[in-house]
């Protein structure tokens, strides 16, 4: 599946590369005399909108993510009034669950595939968003805007094995 | 007067006490009604627990279900149906 698309994808590219590329050396070779860096921008303004207009469009970027800083949020998790003693440790006891059924998926002790890993983890972090949300909606925010980043850690082996021996030390 | 003064005093002091242990109890019943909600076992709401011993409570739900609620040898947190 995946070496068919790849080679289209290559395909595809190889098709579009060369007009680009043409037309980036016509305007380099055309601008470059035209547009000094000192050049005034009222001199240049007639100039860079057949420039804009000639090459591919850029996608936009999306906004980045926030950063993850995941031992802030664990301290917060470990000091917030919102939730009792018992219910804290129940769920770091079923965060350890989770945390050991990826490495079983990860060592090929489980059947169980990244995207059947998702749904506990999505569970898990519904769970302790409906038991912050009303009383430390702070950092109910804060664990829901990292919900992918934190995905992004569970779902990559190297990123979660950096994990695993952070926890252990 | 002074007495008066003593007996108000007397009043504020057991009240804010009262008032205390009932916020610290109805805290308790929460934190419990959480875990057995996030352990998947039937309970609702607890309404009342009674201390066994070191994070050890009897939990009485209202639907009449009442569970030993525990941390175990593991550091696991276990409720046991009663």
């Amino acid at each position: 599946m995946t070496p068919p698309e790849a080679t289209a994808r290559q395909d595809e590219g190889a098709a579009e590369k060369p007009p680009e590329t043409q037309a980036a050396k016509d305007e380099a070779v055309a601008v470059k005399p035209e547009a000094p860096p000192a050049a005034p921008p009222v001199a240049e303004s007639p100039g860079p909108a057949p420039k804009v207009k000639s090459k591919a469009p850029v996608p936009e970027k999306p906004p980045a993510p926030p950063p993850l800083d995941l031992t802030s949020l664990e301290k917060r998790l470990r000091e917030t009034d919102a939730i009792g003693v018992f219910t804290k440790l129940t769920l770091k006891n079923q965060v350890d669950d989770l945390l050991d059924r990826f490495q079983a998926h990860y060592e090929g002790r489980a059947k169980s595939t990244l995207p059947e890993l998702r749904q506990p983890f999505d569970l898990l972090i519904l769970k302790v968003l409906s038991l912050l949300q009303d009383r430390d909606s702070s950092l109910a925010g804060a664990i829901l805007a990292s919900r992918e980043a934190m995905w992004g850690i569970l779902a990559d082996p190297v990123k979660f094995q950096k994990l695993v021996v952070q926890n252990r030390g | 007067m002074i007495k008066t003064i003593k007996d108000w005093t007397a009043v504020i002091v057991i009240g804010a006490l009262s008032a205390g242990t009932a916020i610290a109890a109805d805290e308790l019943a929460k934190d419990l009604t959480s875990t057995i909600a996030l352990l998947g076992l039937p309970c609702g709401q607890v309404i009342s627990a009674q201390r066994l011993g070191d994070n050890d409570y009897l939990a009485t739900c209202k639907d009449k279900n009442r569970y030993r609620v525990y941390v175990n040898a593991q550091g696991r947190v276990v409720a046991e149906k009663r």
